[in-house]
């Protein structure tokens, strides 16, 4: 059996450290706000081959339009040839710009005449005005507060045998530290934070919740039994019991996300591999958070309150 | 003794190898849809999705009739130039209105040109023109000058009944109908300005500028200019479907190419299938005969969570596809709690049967509890997010229910089944030892 309530202060260290190296990493790095959140034009063309210098193209649109545009050679998978790989241009204006459709169009004309873009190379196009990118970056915040508050009530309501509203700030305090660990990895990794961030986060949240509320769970069916009194034992024997649940759910889950991660990593699939790398961490976390954080925090917590009955009888 | 355990186990294997089949094909007599028939986004299939904001400083001004009429406006120039495919929403709060328009085979790969024609007010207008107020030529020969507006006009839009395409001597041409009330006014000009010019502008932008030769009473006018058969199409599908209340700006755009969606598709698939196989590996090494079960009974939420999006018309998108993966890794969470209780059971001493009644009683609410915060954040996730998201949401609640089906119905039937068959007695099935420890 593990002894996850004494030796709690080392598995709070490991949280503090990790979260404070993604903190750090934010600090140095900041933020890779995407251009759905900031504002900006993202501009992919398929280019006939890969012998073509961004740097030219760069320094070629700056002067045109006299904005911060960053040109980048990308590749990805070919569905209709095996063997190949398709050949990207990346361009990208953003730092509260963007390409205006004239200015677009004139970036097609000066693809196609001075670097060899063929007359209906496919392209894709992503451009949102500074302004909608506040505004989305604002409700995405405010959608991760309101699960946040909405399972706290929850949480709360269900599990007020044991003390709910302690469980459900516990359960929160859980969730906000994989929030950070997570952010931590958009940091550190330059991930851009785009609408599949606020996804991962919210997917992570619930499933974070999820794995702390089965043990709060085993913790009440328990509670009633031999272990009454005992908060430490209660809490020690819940948490072994659910241990190999927990791992093994996890495990299916981490196993999953894992499959897509290598998958769209092997491939170059951008947006596939910026969706599962943090929820791959995020889910190492939630089950991190539940037994080590939530569950030992719980425990003191009604230590403290079992104590200070005490007192105040005597 | 009966043995109708075994029917009713191969009943329910009937019914999941029924979902893998109509997952696979589909039954269109009863209306169900396969895999094939899914629809899918347009960061799968690719296409144009953008946001028109009205070109005026008072937001305040527009009304949502104005916004609905001009969402009609836009459905009509669409259906003009063949497009029935799309969704086009207003958002009167905001005074907004998105446009999703899925590629379509032979479609222009140019996102920029579709974009450019929605927004355009196609105002259209006949004014008398002045032969000083021009802005250089139409041609080489320096012969038709290219006017500009002079606001005084003779007939305009919304005097245009029907716009047509035609041919006149060989060349395209869009043959217009005007109301009776724009054929008086129209007679009315033609009479008063014979060989004088009248210039057609659409938004401003000069079209064609002929000459008056005749009284034109019957309200009939063609218009020639320097289109093509397509051009001349397009232009009176512009006309027909009306002039916007305001111009449209695309503020948002995210076009993706069909190619770049496929690929990402196919991986998604392949990446799908390996992880499936690793559950079912895992599943039945590690809990053995209920683990086989529970895996069996995955292979329903997915096929089931497939055909019910499907023939709900659901939109496949690429975070949909991590929702159903995700899915699966969660899906199987009821079983993991179900196996070890079961397995916790039996070493307490208790009977099988007993033991499987304990695993899924207790598993129950563990389960419920859970999956009710998950469902909290899916309906955050649909009602705050934005189209893509949306997908995810909507693939995460469906995965939720189906997965409540799948590991406490359809796992539950087939543990309970498979452990009266004669075979299944050994308590080493279960991941339990082979007599119980005391």
């Amino acid at each position: 059996m593990i002894d996850f309530i004494s030796n709690r202060r080392i598995f709070f260290i490991i949280s503090i450290v990790v979260i404070a190296a993604g903190l750090l990493a934010a600090i140095i790095n900041g933020f890779q706000w995407d251009i759905q959140f900031e504002g900006g034009t993202i501009l992919s063309i398929v280019m006939p081959d890969d012998t073509f210098e961004p740097n030219d193209i760069e320094s070629r649109l700056r002067d045109e339009f006299n904005k911060s545009i960053v040109a980048q050679k990308a590749q990805t998978y070919n569905p209709d040839d095996e063997a190949g790989s398709i050949n990207l241009l990346t361009l990208r204006v953003s730092k509260n710009e963007t390409l205006t459709d004239a200015e677009l169009n004139k970036a097609y004309e000066i693809l196609r005449t001075e670097f060899n873009v063929s007359e209906n190379a496919e392209s894709q196009v992503q451009s949102v005005e500074p302004f909608i990118g506040v505004e989305m970056r604002n409700k995405a915040i405010l959608a991760i507060i309101i699960s946040l508050l909405l399972i706290t009530v929850y949480v709360w309501l269900r599990y007020s045998k044991i003390n709910g509203l302690a469980a459900a700030v516990f359960a929160i305090v859980a969730l906000i530290h994989d929030v950070l660990v997570m952010i931590g990895v958009y940091a550190l990794f330059k991930i851009p934070i785009n609408e599949s961030f606020v996804a991962a986060i919210l997917t992570i949240i619930g499933y974070s919740v999820n794995d702390t509320i089965i043990i709060y769970d085993r913790i009440r069916e328990n509670s009633g039994k031999k272990y009454k009194g005992d908060l430490k034992e209660l809490a020690n024997k819940s948490l072994n019991q659910s241990l190999s649940r927990s791992i093994n759910t996890s495990l299916t889950t981490i196993m999953c996300v894992t499959v897509v991660y290598v998958f769209a990593a092997i491939n170059n699939i951008a947006s596939l591999k910026e969706f599962t790398l943090p929820l791959i961490i995020g889910l190492i976390s939630g089950t991190y958070s539940t037994l080590f954080t939530a569950i030992p925090l719980w425990h003191m917590w009604q230590e403290r309150k079992a104590y200070k009955t005490a007192k105040s009888k005597a | 003794m009966s043995r109708s355990y075994i029917w009713k186990f191969c009943a329910i294997l009937l019914i999941i190898g029924l979902f893998c089949y109509l997952a696979l094909a589909g039954l269109s007599a009863l209306g169900i849809k396969g895999v094939n028939e899914m629809r899918t986004g347009i960061d799968i299939r690719g296409g144009i999705s953008t946001t028109l904001y009205p070109d005026t400083d008072d937001l305040n001004s527009i009304t949502t009739q104005q916004l609905e009429s001009a969402v009609t406006i836009i459905e009509n120039r669409l259906n003009g130039k063949g497009v029935y495919d799309m969704n086009i929403a207003p958002d009167s709060e905001n005074k907004r209105i998105v446009v999703e328009i899925p590629y379509t085979a032979g479609q222009d790969t140019n996102p920029q040109k579709v974009i450019d024609e929605l927004g355009k007010t196609a105002y259209l207008t006949f004014q008398e023109v002045d032969e000083e107020l021009f802005e250089g030529y139409m041609d080489a020969t320096n012969t038709r000058k290219k006017y500009l507006p002079t606001g005084k006009i003779v007939v305009q839009g919304t005097e245009i009944a029907d716009a047509q395409i035609g041919a006149v001597e060989g060349r395209p041409v869009v043959t217009l109908d005007m109301t009776s009330e724009g054929a008086q006014k129209f007679a009315e000009a033609t009479a008063r300005m014979r060989q004088q010019k009248i210039a057609i502008f659409l938004d401003d932008v000069l079209i064609t500028a002929p000459e008056v030769n005749d009284t034109i009473t019957d309200g009939q006018a063609y218009i020639t200019g320097s289109f093509d058969a397509k051009g001349a199409a397009d232009l009176a599908a512009t006309i027909r479907s009306g002039a916007l209340p305001f111009k449209l700006i695309p503020k948002e755009i995210n076009s993706i190419t069909p190619t770049l969606g496929e690929s990402a598709l196919k991986i998604s698939i392949q990446a799908g299938i390996i992880a499936f196989i690793l559950i079912f590996l895992f599943m039945t090494i590690y809990y053995r005969l209920p683990g086989l079960m529970a895996a069996i009974a995955l292979l329903f939420l997915v096929t089931s969570l497939l055909v019910v999006m499907a023939t709900a018309g659901i939109t496949l998108t690429l975070p949909g596809i991590a929702g159903i993966i995700l899915t699966m890794g969660m899906g199987v969470d009821a079983n993991v709690i179900i196996n070890e209780r079961i397995k916790e059971e039996l070493t307490a001493g208790k009977t099988l049967k007993a033991s499987i009644e304990g695993g899924f009683k207790r598993a129950f609410t563990s389960f419920s509890d859970g999956n009710v915060t998950t469902l909290i954040t899916a309906v955050v996730l649909y009602v705050m997010g934005t189209g893509v998201i949306k997908g995810f949401a909507v693939t995460l609640t469906y995965g939720i229910v189906l997965s409540f089906i799948s590991s406490v119905v359809m796992s539950k039937a087939l543990i309970v089944n498979v452990s009266k068959m004669k075979f299944s007695k050994d308590r080493r099935l279960y991941g339990a030892a082979k007599e119980v420890l005391e």
